[in-house]
């Protein structure tokens, strides 16, 4: 009886700790909920072939009513959205691919043309890695502004999460 | 009883996997309906005359302006005791802000136009810390010839509060009143407007 309760309760903590890394997983996303955040960002299951080269795709979401530079903008005195990653063991990670802006001018000076993302962006990340999970951390800076005011520059932290198989 | 007891168990072991499942699930979409819930929370004003807008509650309106002595490109010290008397805006920009930069030659040109009514611009670099090179090369590009100072907490604090929106705009009559605060941009019209009033708000004192 007493054996029988034993590997009850075992039974019962392995099936409470399957429900966490799930639990683990969603902690991981980046919270939206910041009051100053412009930028969300939610790490998403992605897997490549092992040993070969993959392309993971970063997906970012702009706040309605805000834009963000691109990665090139037209003036060298305003700040590109740049994401910067850091190393992590058996992954390689190869040159980012940013996505085109979009031309936008303020409603006062039309002739002025910036180059800005706005709605969702999506960052390319090409990678070699060895089999197993991955966790690659970095951040995203970038600089909103809105139809007639800007607001400071902020880093974004991002998880890339994903299976090379 | 044996039977009985590894009967139970199992039926037990299906219902907490079960459970967990439920529990999963649940959680999971509570976390989305928050995502999709802090999503409508912020999205901006579409109007800088917006009731709940960083212009509109700004504490400054209808009291005196508050002192300050800020640094110069130079690395003259520039108080606002140094405007006394003269119709002032005190402009709050940033190097990254292109609407500041379009506003700041219709600022400039104001200067220049009114000057005989005594009306005076002073710039306030929100991001100083960028340095003095760079401000300053931004500032010549933009024809900018009124002074331009770096910004400090203090001052900060005591003009902007909390917000963080650029450019924004202090309007000072010749008596050291804060008539109006404007955050963002707004038509060059309405700016001038504004100037137009701040000369004349005071005059007769």
């Amino acid at each position: 009886m007493r054996r029988a309760l034993a590997s009850f309760a075992l039974f019962a903590s392995l099936a409470g700790a399957g429900a966490n890394p799930a639990l683990a997983q969603l902690g991981s996303m980046d919270a939206p909920a910041k009051a100053k955040s412009y930028v969300l960002y939610a790490a998403e299951q992605q897997s490549v072939p092992a040993g070969k080269r993959g392309v993971l795709e970063l997906r970012f979401h702009l706040v309605q009513g805000y834009h963000v530079n691109s990665h090139t903008p037209k003036s060298d005195l305003l700040i590109p959205t740049a994401l910067t990653l850091q190393p992590a063991d058996g992954v390689k990670a190869g040159p980012l691919e940013y996505p085109a802006g979009q031309p936008f001018s303020f409603s006062f000076d039309p002739t002025d043309k910036l180059d800005v993302y706005a709605g969702d962006f999506t960052i390319k990340l090409p990678v070699v890695a060895t089999a197993g999970a991955h966790t690659v951390d970095g951040a995203l800076r970038y600089q909103a502004c809105d139809h007639a005011s800007c607001y400071p520059p902020r880093t974004l932290p991002v998880q890339v999460v994903f299976t090379a198989k | 009883m044996r039977r009985v007891l590894l009967l139970f168990m199992m039926v037990a072991g299906i219902s907490l996997v079960l459970w967990s499942g439920w529990h999963n699930l649940r959680e999971r979409r509570r976390a989305m309906q928050m995502q999709q819930e802090a999503r409508v929370t912020l999205i901006p004003d579409t109007s800088n005359t917006a009731a709940d807008s960083p212009a509109a509650q700004s504490p400054l309106r209808g009291k005196p302006a508050p002192a300050f002595t800020l640094m110069d490109l130079a690395g003259k010290k520039v108080s606002l005791s140094d405007f006394k008397g003269h119709p002032l805006v005190v402009n709050f920009w940033g190097t990254y802000c292109a609407p500041c930069k379009l506003e700041m030659p219709w600022l400039e040109e104001f200067s220049h136009k009114y000057a005989a009514d005594g009306f005076e611009v002073v710039g306030v670099t929100y991001d100083a810390e960028v340095g003095k090179d760079t401000i300053s090369k931004d500032a010549q590009k933009l024809g900018v010839t009124y002074p331009i100072l770096l910004s400090d907490p203090k001052a900060e604090k005591d003009y902007l509060s909390d917000s963080e929106v650029l450019p924004m705009s202090f309007y000072v009559d010749k008596t050291g009143k804060v008539i109006e605060v404007t955050a963002g941009l707004g038509p060059k019209d309405d700016l001038e407007a504004m100037v137009k009033e701040t000369i004349a708000a005071g005059a007769n004192r």
